[in-house]
C-alpha cells in the first residue's frame, strides 16, 4: 500500500551527504531544535521506506555563501549594507544520526536498524502534532508497543500522539531510571505506578486468563507518590474507582508507612503499618547492603547455622567469652554486633509483632502495587526493607520453579526461606503456585503466568556497587536470574557510573533522563542497550520530563515526553468507573 | 613542472618580464598619465554621498541585471564543437518603503513576466568548416535573438552613429553605406569577421548574443526597470574597413541602447576587468582627495567630449568604446576600481548639459549615489547586487558541467553512439 506523504507531516528539506550513521540534510530555516525527529521518504529500487533522522546538532547555512564570518564582518563594518533576497538562501544544515527505517513486509509496518540510505536528495518530512500521529504510531509499532505506558514520542520540542510503552514481558530483565536530581524521576514513578494500575485493570476486566497482572513493590522516599507533587497521587487513582474495582485492583491496601498515625486520613484507610521481624531477615540480606570482614561474615554464618531465625538476637546478647567458644577472632562480635545495633533502633525491624512480609507476598502475587512511604526511615533501614521483601519474593518464586508439585515446593520453601514465615504463608502459597489445586501432587503453574514483580531499588548505588555486588548480594541473584521468575528490578538512580556491571549488563531497559555531568552522560551512553552514541549533545539540553527510552529488544532509541501524573490522571480518570460508564481513551497533548 | 616553477630561473624570468612591462609600457604611460593628472583630479574625478540606510525613496525603484555563462568545449563530436550557454535574468525592487532592500523578484513570477525559464540554459553547435561556420553561426545567433527582423535590427546602429536621419533600412541608401547594403539584410552578411570564426570567436558571440536577448526581453516585458545592467562593457567591435560593427551582437547593442531610451531604462554595462590605466593612481588620487574609505567616480572623456580625451588611452582605441561613456569607480576601499559603461546617446540626453559642468556633475552624482545604493549587499559588497545574483544564478561551476558531460554520454549511449566521443580524446591516453 502506498503511503500518503503528507501525512508524514511538513515537507522540510532534503537529504543532502552522509551515510548510513551519519547524515546531513539540508532545511528551510525554520526554528527547529537538537533532538528533533525527521522522516525521510525514500522509495529507492521501487522500495517505500521511511527512514527515521534525529537532529543531533544544527549549523546556519547561506547557500552560495563561502565565508559567512565575511560577511558578518562586512555587515558590521559597513553599516549600511544589506542583504538581497538573503531569506530564501538562508537553511539549516542539519547533522544526525541514522536512527533506522520502517518498511511494510506482508502489509505490516516493521522497524529495521539504519542499514540502507535513504535516496539522493530524498524529501525530509518535520513530523506535526495532529498530522503524523496515525502514520508514525503504524510504522513504529514494533517499536512502542507494550503494556506499560512511559510516555509521549517526541519529535524535539513538540510531542506527537504516539504512546511509548514497556512490554510486560520484558520488565524482569530489569528497567533502570537514571537522572539528576529534578530530572523527573518522581513523576515518572508515579506515571508507571499508575500505568501498572491500569494494566492490572485491565487485566480484571479481561474475560480472558491470559492477561497476567502486575505487581510493584515501590520505594517513595520523599512520601509524594500517594498525595502527588501537586493536585493528585496515586490516591487520586484509588479514590477515582468504584468499590468493586478498588477491591479487584488495589485490594485491601496499597500505602506501607512507618508511621501509620501519620498518615492522611484519606490514605490511612488504605494503608499499613511496616512490620518485619528479625526471624524473617536472613545474613545475606544485610550482606546485601553493607560490608562485613570475612571474620564477621563467619561469625554471622556459624551463628546462623546453629540458632537459625534467632540468629540476630543471640549475636545481640552475645558476650566475648561465648565469642571466642564460637571460634571468632577478638574483636569480630563487637564489629558485628556495632552493625546490627541498628535493629535494636528501628521502628520497622521488630523482634516480636506481626510481620508486613505476608501482606507484601498476598499483594505480590495477585498483582498488586504497594507504595512504600520510607520518608522517615533511616537509608539502612530501606536497603534492608528492600531488600528482605526481594530476596524473600525471589526465594519463593525460586523454590516453586524447582519444584515439581507443591509437595516438593513446601519441601522448597522451608529450606530456603525463614521457617516461621513460611508456615504463614505456605498455604496461601500453594494456591497461588498450584495449577488448579492445593494438594502435594498438585503441579506447580508456570511462572510466566503469575503476575511480573518489579522491585523498586531506590538510590541504587548504595547497594547495587561493585563492592557490595561482589559479595553474596541477594541482587547480583536477582539481576542475573530474576527473568526465570518473573520479577524484576526497577533500578533508580541520578548516577549510572557507580553502578554494578552485572547489573547493568543485565538491564535491558533503560529511561535515560537529564543527567548531571559529563561522566554520567559517557556512563549512560556506554551502557544503553542500543547504540546511541552521539547523543552526548541532546543529553546535554534534555528539559525535565524528557527521557530517552533505549531498549535491548529495539532498534530505536525513542525520545519521550513523559506527561506531568496530573495529566495523565485527568486524561484517564473516567476508566476507573465500573464497566460500562468507561470513555474512550484519547491524548490531549 | 613544479620542479621548474619553483626554481631561482624562473623567479628571474617573471622578474625580467615585469621589468620589460614598467621599463617600456609603465614608463610612457606614466608620462601620459602626468599630463592627464591635474585634470583628472580637478575636473573629472568626484565623490558620491552614500545615500542614508534607512531612506525611504520617493519613488522606489526596480534593477534588472544579466548575465551570462557558458563553455566552448562542453562536447567534441569530431570537427564539432557544442557550446553550453547560460543566462540569467535577475530582476530586484529597491523596497526602500518595506525596508526589504533590494529584494529579488520571485522565480515564477520573473518566468511568467519573461515567458522564459529562469537561469536559461541552451546549446549551440559550430564546425569549422568555413562557409558552414558563418552559416550556422548566423542560424544559430537568428535563433537566439528575438528580433527577427535584421533590416530592423541595423538601423539603430546607424541612426545612433550617423544622427536621426537615418531611421530605417531605405534610409540607407543616402549615406556611405549604401554600398554594403545587400550585406545588412541578413545575419549571416553581418558577420564580417567570418575569417576569424575561432571557437573562442563564435563562443563569445554566442553568449554575448544570449545576454542582449536576454536583455530585449526584460526591456519589452512588462517589468519595467528604472536600470538594466549587463555584465561587461558596452564595446561595439568595428570593422575596420567597413566602418560598422563587425559582428551582430554590435547591432543588438545598439537595439537594446534604442530600446532602453524609448522605454526610460538606464542601460549599463559593469567590468571588474576595466583595462584602463594607471586606474590605481586614480583610486590613490580618489583616497587623497576625498580621505579613505570615500566612494567615488571618475568620467573618462571622449575626443568629442569638452576638454577631449585623457592621454592615457589616446592609443587605446577601444576605450572609451564607441558610443558608450564610461566611468571608473569604486564604492569600497577592499575592492580595486570597476568601470561602468552608459549608452552615449542616452548620457548626451540625460546627464551631459552642454556648456554646464556643474549641472552635468550634479546628474553624475545622482546617478552614481543610485548604483552606490543597489551596491551594498554584505556579500559583494562595492559591487551591484542584481549583478551578483544575476552571475551566481547563471555560473556553471565545475560539478554542473560534470553533472552535463554525463547526461551527454548518456544520450550518446541511447543514440547508439561512442560513449567515447563525450571525452576529450586526451582521455584515452590518459593525458
Amino acid at each position: 500500500m502506498k503511503l500518503d506523504k503528507n501525512a508524514l507531516g511538513t515537507p522540510y528539506g532534503r537529504v543532502g551527504v552522509g551515510n548510513q550513521t551519519n547524515l546531513e540534510i539540508i532545511g528551510n530555516n525554520s526554528d527547529v531544535s537538537v533532538g528533533e525527529i525527521f522522516m525521510i521518504y525514500s522509495s529507492r529500487d521501487g522500495h517505500e521506506r521511511v527512514f527515521f533522522f534525529r537532529v543531533l546538532g544544527l549549523q546556519n547555512y547561506l547557500r552560495r555563501v563561502d565565508d559567512v564570518s565575511e560577511i558578518a564582518g562586512t555587515l558590521m563594518v559597513e553599516g549600511e549594507s544589506y542583504l538581497s533576497g538573503i531569506e530564501r538562501n538562508m537553511l539549516l544544515s542539519l547533522d544526525g544520526r541514522m536512527l533506522g527505517y520502517a518498511e511494510q513486509e506482508r502489509g505490516k509496518w516493521v522497524f529495521r536498524s539504519p542499514r540502507r540510505l535513504p535516496d539522493h536528495l530524498a524529501f525530509v518530512y518535520r513530523p506535526l502534532p495532529g498530522t503524523s500521529d496515525e502514520t508514525v504510531n503504524l510504522m513504529l509499532s514494533s517499536q512502542i508497543d507494550g503494556e506499560v505506558f512511559v510516555g509521549d514520542l517526541q519529535v524535539g520540542e513538540a510531542t506527537l500522539d504516539v504512546p511509548v510503552m514497556i512490554p510486560a514481558e520484558f520488565l524482569p530483565m530489569h528497567v533502570g531510571i537514571f537522572g539528576s536530581t529534578g530530572a523527573g524521576k518522581s513523576n515518572l514513578m508515579m506515571v508507571l505506578i499508575k500505568s501498572f494500575i491500569d494494566h492490572n485493570l485491565g487485566a480484571s476486566q479481561s474475560k480472558v486468563d491470559s492477561k497476567p497482572r502486575m505487581s510493584a513493590f515501590c520505594i517513595d522516599p520523599h512520601d509524594e507518590f500517594a498525595k502527588g507533587v501537586d493536585d493528585h497521587g496515586i490516591q487520586s487513582v484509588v479514590d477515582a474507582m468504584d468499590q468493586q474495582t478498588r477491591s479487584d485492583v488495589i485490594g485491601d491496601f496499597y500505602y506501607l508507612t512507618t508511621h501509620l498515625r501519620a498518615t492522611p486520613r484519606e490514605v490511612k484507610r488504605y494503608a499499613r503499618e511496616i512490620n518485619v521481624l528479625w526471624n524473617e531477615i536472613q545474613p545475606r540480606d544485610l550482606y546485601s547492603i553493607m560490608e562485613f570482614t570475612p571474620q564477621g561474615q563467619l561469625l554471622i554464618d556459624s551463628v546462623y547455622s546453629r540458632v537459625h531465625e534467632g540468629w540476630i538476637d543471640h549475636l545481640l546478647k552475645m558476650d566475648e567469652d561465648s565469642e571466642a567458644k564460637a571460634g571468632a577472632q577478638k574483636g569480630t562480635l563487637r564489629a558485628v554486633q556495632r552493625r546490627l545495633r541498628f535493629l535494636e533502633r528501628s521502628s520497622i525491624f521488630n523482634d516480636s509483632g506481626t510481620s508486613i512480609l505476608d501482606d507484601v507476598f498476598e499483594a505480590a502475587e495477585t498483582g498488586r502495587i504497594l507504595v512504600v512511604n520510607t520518608s522517615l526511615m533511616s537509608d539502612r533501614e530501606q536497603f534492608l526493607l528492600t531488600t528482605v521483601v526481594a530476596r524473600t519474593l525471589f526465594d519463593l518464586r525460586r523454590a516453586a520453579k524447582s519444584s515439581g508439585n507443591l509437595g516438593d515446593f513446601e519441601r522448597q520453601g522451608e529450606m530456603r526461606l525463614p521457617r516461621p514465615f513460611f508456615q504463614r504463608v505456605k498455604n496461601k502459597a500453594r494456591a497461588y503456585y498450584g495449577k488448579g489445586g492445593t494438594t502435594n501432587q498438585t503441579e506447580i503453574r508456570d511462572l510466566k503466568m503469575l503476575p511480573v514483580i518489579q522491585i523498586t531499588v531506590e538510590e541504587a548505588p548504595s547497594i547495587l556497587n561493585p563492592e557490595l555486588m561482589r559479595g553474596r548480594s541477594v541482587f547480583k541473584d536477582i539481576s542475573r536470574q530474576g527473568r526465570k521468575f518473573n520479577i524484576g528490578l526497577l533500578v533508580v538512580s541520578q548516577q549510572v557510573s557507580v553502578l554494578d556491571n552485572v547489573i547493568l549488563s543485565q538491564m535491558n531497559t533503560e529511561i535515560n533522563l537529564r543527567l548531571g555531568n559529563e561522566k554520567e552522560i559517557k556512563a549512560c551512553i556506554e551502557n544503553a542497550s542500543v547504540n546511541i552514541a552521539g547523543f552526548e549533545g541532546e543529553f546535554r539540553v534534555m528539559a525535565r520530563g524528557e527521557a530517552l527510552l533505549t531498549a535491548s529488544y529495539r532498534e530505536l532509541p525513542l525520545p519521550v515526553k513523559i506527561p506531568l501524573f496530573d495529566t495523565v490522571f485527568e486524561r484517564d480518570k473516567s476508566l476507573y468507573k465500573a464497566k460500562g460508564t468507561k470513555k474512550k481513551e484519547t491524548h490531549h497533548l | 613542472m613544479l620542479e621548474k616553477i619553483l626554481t631561482d630561473r624562473f623567479r628571474k624570468l617573471v622578474r625580467a618580464v615585469l621589468t620589460d612591462v614598467r621599463n617600456q609600457q609603465d614608463l610612457r604611460d606614466e608620462k601620459e598619465f602626468a599630463k592627464d593628472e591635474e585634470r583628472i583630479k580637478n575636473e573629472l574625478l568626484d565623490d558620491i554621498v552614500p545615500c542614508p540606510a534607512n531612506e525611504v525613496l520617493d519613488e522606489d525603484f526596480t534593477v534588472a541585471a544579466v548575465d551570462g555563462s557558458g563553455t566552448e568545449n562542453f562536447g567534441i563530436l569530431d570537427d564539432v564543437r557544442l557550446h553550453l550557454v547560460s543566462t540569467s535574468v535577475v530582476v530586484l525592487q529597491s523596497n526602500t518603503r518595506r525596508g526589504t532592500l533590494f529584494e529579488p523578484m520571485d522565480r515564477a513570477q520573473l518566468e511568467s513576466e519573461l515567458n522564459q525559464e529562469q537561469p536559461h540554459l541552451d546549446m549551440h553547435w559550430h564546425s569549422g568548416v568555413r562557409n558552414d561556420a558563418r552559416d550556422k553561426l548566423a542560424a544559430s545567433l537568428s535563433d537566439i535573438y528575438p528580433n527577427k527582423s535584421v533590416t530592423d535590427l541595423i538601423v539603430h546602429f546607424f541612426q545612433d552613429y550617423l544622427g536621426p536621419h537615418v531611421s530605417s533600412f531605405s534610409d540607407i541608401d543616402s549615406t556611405d553605406y549604401a554600398k554594403h547594403k545587400s550585406k545588412l539584410e541578413s545575419i549571416q552578411g553581418l558577420i564580417s569577421r567570418a575569417g576569424f570564426l575561432t571557437n573562442t570567436a563564435v563562443h563569445d558571440e554566442l553568449r554575448r548574443v544570449s545576454e542582449y536577448a536576454a536583455a530585449r526581453t526584460v526591456l519589452i516585458s512588462e517589468i519595467r526597470p528604472k536600470y538594466i545592467l549587463l555584465d561587461g562593457a558596452l564595446s561595439v567591435f568595428m570593422h575596420f574597413v567597413l566602418k560598422y560593427p563587425s559582428m551582430p551582437s554590435g547591432f543588438m547593442l545598439r537595439e537594446l541602447c534604442s530600446l532602453s531610451r524609448e522605454r526610460n531604462v538606464i542601460l549599463c554595462a559593469v567590468s571588474k576587468n576595466h583595462t584602463i590605466p594607471f586606474a590605481h593612481r586614480i583610486a590613490k588620487m580618489a583616497e587623497e582627495k576625498f580621505g579613505t574609505g570615500s566612494k567615488w567616480f571618475c568620467l573618462l572623456p571622449s575626443q568629442k567630449d569638452p576638454g577631449g580625451g585623457l592621454h592615457i588611452y589616446s592609443d587605446r582605441t577601444y576605450i572609451p568604446p564607441r558610443l558608450a561613456v564610461p566611468y571608473l569607480f569604486s564604492f569600497s576601499e577592499d575592492n580595486r576600481p570597476s568601470r561602468i559603461d552608459f549608452d552615449r546617446v542616452w548620457w548626451k540626453k540625460n546627464i551631459f548639459v552642454r556648456d554646464d559642468p556643474a549641472k552635468t556633475r550634479e546628474k553624475e552624482k545622482a546617478l552614481f549615489q543610485e548604483i552606490e545604493f543597489m551596491s551594498r549587499d554584505a556579500r559583494w559588497y562595492g559591487y551591484p547586487v542584481a549583478l551578483a545574483l544575476a552571475h551566481e544564478e547563471c555560473k556553471l561551476s565545475y560539478e554542473d558541467l560534470r553533472m552535463a558531460r554525463e547526461v551527454f554520454a548518456d544520450v550518446l549511449h541511447e543514440l547508439g553512439a561512442d560513449v567515447r566521443r563525450s571525452t576529450p580524446m586526451r582521455e584515452d591516453y590518459g593525458l
